[in-house]
């Protein structure tokens, strides 16, 4: 049968220029190879090959190329098939090489039907590689001799005859064309398609296909199935997917006295329309369980005999070396199987009774299973949903559910067949009705169905079911009639119930919130006055930026979460940490600030309090700032030269209520000024302004410990805030802070853990936690914001809410410093990133109330603007 | 975020079944908020579990509390108190927490209160649905955000496979087809080359078929130095 120039005999007849005839075998779901020899038996002479399932529908049956192996012997070429689903690129190719060692010729690759649909929907399904990608390994393993690892294979290579399945009755439909497009591509050779039935469509597919030039490239065979049943057709019509059978055809079948003439009928019919369609090759004939219909098709379709059939000869067993291989034409296939086991005589109209029963039973399982998990599905609904459960009757266990039962037993008696064939047809029959929206239609034949068998759970299921969607109907049409009469509360109740029931239901959805929009419209007619204007700012000395920049106050106006959570008992939403964040005191008098003293997370004062409200630093320099952008110098440029000066610009001008000296120039890395000049600024900085301060070294840890000692004896027992202190100048950082009596800021590089330890560390060496406050390091927005964020947050978290004594002291957030050394602050104004000012007050701002909102408890900032903005939202948020 | 169910009542009673006095610990992560495993279940199961078992005659005293996370050694600590006072621990963190629990303290008995589902979004109220598999390998760049390894169930990477109708998938009527809305989206934005490329077989290693995954920062690891 193999010709050199050919791979296998179906290509020979493609190539050739025959129209090609393929047939299909279902495998049995058991070891008895009889069963597949049959089939072969019934197929020879008028197939050019036959196609072998690989556990087609996911059901678990004897092999494909075991089976293809059988087939073979008796004189009919195979196909194997193989699907990704069962197993990985290893299994696959294992079994590809075994297969061509079988002598198999032609394969066909698929993804596979899904697990679900099978007999086994719990197992795993493989799907490391999709049709496409097992194309492309086959072809490779093929033509380029290589495994899909990209080793190559050393001896004999597979040399298959390679396929695809198509299906043109899948959705998009645009894209299904070019999926053929991707598997030719990917290596197949033909294509067998899904079952035609809607020949428009697949005229349009093929002018597709055609169009792209894909009828060149690859020979596609039209997909026919002969519907044996009006059952059969109506189940392909409404229970498989991906199938698209028309009415026409379910009418012809269902006015058809001979169901299986009429079948046969279609199938020719469709055939010879096929055949005129440009580009179509062949037709693959797949006969579900009824093997005996294609040579009656294939004859009255005027394809028998085949082309090149005297060619096909039965195929040996490959046996072991030393044998001599026989002649081809001597060998009749009976004599090849000595050992085969004694045959069992089975008449083959039996066969068809058997196979017939256990099809129509096996859809009826499906759809019994299908069913099943809708009323399970919806029975957990009624039971959630707290609506009374729909009660069911406990099946008698004499009687067990009808679809368990032929699937086991084909020993059925005719009566019980034809009832359970009934039974199919009525709930299929119910089923499509209730998906046409005809509910009380489908209700009726679940009915029969009750009749015919008491204890039908499928119908029972679906009846409670269709009865609560007619109630939910009834509600609906109830509530939208109260809705029209302006009944609010009572179309309200309506929907509410309909939601208990289904609650996804979108027409109760949407009527609740129309239901919303008409209460809000009622609710401002009765208003009617409008809301207070925003209070006029009163006017910025400064340039015009800060003229245009206008901030209204946030609404003080505030609902209590009490009575927006009316109804919710207070201890689900209310959390008050078990802990306070201490008070840390600086500054004197009148002018003092608090920072610290919370119990809860920042602003939530439904739950908590906040005894002191976040406050803000301005800065001042010990030097001239040479970064600073224009829009921020600006503001400062006239009292650069004097830091006494600027501080009272800032307390005096834009209302400063604390001052921060950061002493730049002393960093050795820059102007490194000693710790003389820092002691001029800060006594400067003291005598100009009453306002709390904080002394901010360089970061230089050797440095600070020279400078603050210095500004220490100038500035004298003053409650001011000194710092950074870091782990390695703790010691003495700390004994000057209590030698003065000052606070310190204890600064750590974002760590909960580092924070944790210098705040310990400092109490060790004697330092009161009330006396310290943390810098967690943050970053500016664009610059590690969310890190800095979620650190502070974890800290705020651990003391208010896991006791972590340690942790319980406040943030001081240097704010400024870090907005305004981005590039994005300095960068001129243009069209795409807008003005500089703007920019650098909104990057300050939006920094500075993220911040506050991890638990920053005193902000260090720069730009008059962006604070009156901080200001503003501390304000509006304090006032709950 | 992790999703997670609670187990039914009857398998953790079987898990504390020689228990008189149990800990129900959860967890404010992932777990709140897919409500499954936050301070209102801890609640909830602690109170079905002294129910159940003051029916059977044999009453059951719990201790309730809920961490910020289990997934962080330094959350866990109070466990460390806690092992001393109880005989056991239901942890309604997701497998994360009980596995990192299981880790640091060996000879404490800690049991899962709940199934780890899949990481998944709240699209809306009471909802939760998988988007992603975290299988290492990030593709959908090419598939307009979309992920066909979570969404599709045969995670194809070439397109819809023949099941796909009406923009549904064939599993069940309420899934959509993933490659359907991939192509849609693709097809509106002009882009429906990136699909007509084959998609090469994937590597499974990062998604985990290579052994447990694993990451580490250098950078950061160096901070456990100071750690205590």
């Amino acid at each position: 049968m193999s010709n050199e120039k050919y791979r296998s005999h179906l290509e020979r007849v493609l190539r050739e220029g025959h129209f090609a005839v393929t047939g299909e075998i279902g495998p049995p779901k058991s070891a008895d190879g009889d069963v597949v020899r049959k089939k072969a038996q019934i197929l020879r002479g008028f197939v050019d090959a036959a196609n072998i399932t690989d556990c087609q529908t996911a059901i678990v049956r004897m092999s494909s190329i075991a089976s293809g192996v059988l087939v073979q012997q008796e004189g009919v070429e195979a196909v194997i098939q193989m699907t990704c689903r069962d197993r990985n690129r290893i299994a696959i190719q294992a079994d590809l090489l075994g297969a061509a060692a079988l002598g198999m010729k032609n394969l066909l690759c698929l993804t596979g039907d899904h697990q679900k649909f099978g007999n086994h929907p719990e197992a795993k399904g493989v799907f490391d590689l999709d049709s496409i990608q097992l194309l492309d390994m086959v072809r490779r393993m093929r033509d380029e001799r290589k495994f899909q690892c990209g080793e190559e294979i050393k001896g004999k290579t597979v040399e298959f005859f390679i396929g695809a399945a198509e299906n043109p009755f899948a959705d998009p439909f645009e894209f299904r064309v070019q999926r053929l497009a991707k598997k030719v591509a990917a290596g197949a050779q033909f294509i067998q398609t899904q079952i035609v039935y809607n020949l428009e469509r697949f005229k349009k597919f093929m002018e597709m296909a055609h169009d792209m030039g894909l009828t060149e490239k690859v020979y596609i065979l039209a997909g026919i199935t002969p519907p044996k049943s009006f059952g059969m057709a109506r189940y392909m019509k409404y229970f498989v997917p991906g199938l698209d059978v028309p009415d026409e055809i379910l009418k012809r079948m269902k006015e058809a006295k001979d169901k299986r003439e009429e079948g046969i009928n279609i199938a020719v019919e469709i055939i010879e329309q096929v055949r005129e369609i440009p580009g179509i090759a062949g037709v693959h004939i797949m006969a579900i369980e009824w093997e005996e219909a294609v040579p009656e098709i294939v004859k009255r379709a005027g394809l028998h005999p085949r082309p090149l059939a005297e060619e096909v000869k039965p195929v040996e067993v490959a046996r072991p070396a030393p044998e001599v291989v026989l002649p081809k034409e001597e060998a009749p296939a009976k004599e090849e199987v000595p050992e085969a086991p004694p045959k069992v005589e089975v008449p083959a109209e039996a066969l068809k009774q058997i196979f017939g029963s256990l099809r129509s039973s096996m859809e009826a399982l499906r759809d019994g299973i299908n069913l099943l998990h809708e009323g399970l599905a919806s029975l957990e609904r009624t039971l959630l949903g707290g609506a009374p459960p729909e009660m069911k009757e406990a099946v008698a266990p004499e009687a067990p559910p009808v679809e368990e039962k032929p699937a086991e037993a084909p020993s059925v008696t005719p009566e019980e067949e034809a009832r359970a064939q009934k039974v199919a047809d009525l709930l299929s029959a119910a089923k499509a009705a209730r998906e046409a929206g005809e509910l009380s239609k489908a209700q009726a034949l679940y009915k029969q169905v009750l009749e015919l068998e008491a204890e039908n759970e499928i119908a029972k299921a679906a009846l409670a079911e269709i009865e609560k969607e007619l109630l939910v109907e009834d509600l609906l049409r109830k509530a939208q009639q109260k809705l029209e009469a302006g009944d609010l509360d009572g179309a309200e109740a309506a929907f509410k119930k309909v939601l208990e029931i289904f609650p996804q239901k979108t027409e109760a959805e949407k009527g609740l919130e129309k239901i919303a929009e008409l209460r809000a419209a009622r609710e401002k007619e009765k208003e009617a006055k409008p809301a207070a204007p925003p209070k006029e700012e009163k006017p910025a000395a400064a340039p015009e930026v800060a003229d245009i920049l206008v901030f209204p106050d946030v609404a003080l106006e505030y609902r209590d979460v009490s009575e927006r959570a009316a109804g919710i008992p207070e201890d689900v939403y209310k959390e008050p940490g078990t802990a306070y964040i201490r008070e840390v005191t600086i500054g004197e008098g009148e002018k003092a600030i608090t920072i610290g003293g919370t119990n809860v997370l920042p602003f939530h004062l439904f739950e908590g309090e906040m005894k002191n409200p976040p406050h803000v630093a301005m800065e001042v320099l010990d030097v001239k700032p040479e970064d600073w952008p224009e829009a921020l110098a600006k503001y400062f440029e006239d009292v650069f030269s004097d830091p006494g000066d600027w501080a009272k610009k800032c307390v005096e001008v834009y209302g400063a209520e604390a001052i921060n000296v950061y002493l730049l120039g002393t960093d050795p890395n820059f102007l490194n000024l000693g710790p003389d000049h820092a002691a001029k600024v800060v006594e400067k900085v003291a005598k100009a302004v009453d306002v709390p301060l904080v002394i901010w070294g360089s970061g230089s840890p050797e440095k600070d410990v020279d400078v603050l000692r210095e500004v220490a004896n100038v500035l004298g027992a003053k409650n001011v805030m000194i710092g950074p202190v870091v782990d390695t100048n703790h010691r003495a950082l700390g004994a000057t802070a209590m030698g003065y009596g000052y606070s310190l800021i204890a600064s750590s590089p974002i760590d909960v853990n580092l924070a944790k330890q210098l705040n310990i560390l400092l109490e060790n060496v004697g330092v009161p936690l009330d006396k310290i406050a943390m810098d967690p390091s943050v970053g500016a927005l664009g610059y590690g914001l969310e890190y800095t964020y979620s650190v502070m947050e974890r800290i705020r978290l651990a003391a208010l809410y896991a006791q972590d004594e340690k942790l319980q002291v406040p943030f001081v957030i240097n704010v400024g410093r870090e907005v305004w050394k981005t590039k994005e602050a300095g960068l001129p104004s243009d069209d795409l990133i807008g003005d500089q000012e703007v920019r650098g007050i909104a990057l300050e701002a939006i920094t500075a109330i993220a911040l506050l909102m991890a638990g920053g408890d005193f902000l260090i900032m720069r730009h008059p603007k962006a604070i009156e903005v901080t200001q503003k939202v501390i304000k509006g948020l304090m006032a709950q | 975020m992790i999703i997670a169910e609670r187990k039914p009542i009857g398998r953790i009673l079987q898990m504390i079944a020689p228990f008189k006095k149990v800990a129900v610990i959860g967890c404010r992560g992932c777990v709140a908020i897919c409500s499954a495993g936050g301070d209102r279940e801890v609640e909830t199961v602690a109170a079905a579990l002294r129910l159940a078992r003051k029916r059977e005659g044999r009453p059951l005293e719990t201790v309730e509390d809920t961490f910020v996370r289990q997934c962080d050694p330094e959350y866990l600590t109070p466990l460390e108190e806690l092992r001393k006072e109880v005989e056991a621990v239901v942890s309604l963190a997701c497998g994360v927490g009980v596995n990192l629990a299981a880790d640091l303290y060996p000879d404490l008995k800690i049991y899962p209160g709940v199934d780890t589902s899949f990481y998944g979004a709240n699209p809306s109220l009471g909802q939760w649905e998988e988007k992603c598999r975290g299988c290492g390998d990030c593709i959908i760049d090419f598939t307009g955000g979309l992920c066909p390894i979570a969404r599709c169930a045969k995670n194809l990477l070439n397109g819809p496979c023949g099941g796909s109708q009406g923009g549904r998938c064939e599993i069940r009527p309420e899934v959509a087809c993933v490659w359907h809305q991939i192509y849609e989206r693709l097809k509106a934005r002009g882009e429906v080359e990136k699909l007509t490329q084959i998609w090469p077989a994937k590597n499974w290693i990062p998604a985990g078929h290579g052994g447990p995954r694993e990451r580490v920062r250098p950078d950061l690891q160096f901070n456990n130095n100071s750690k205590k």
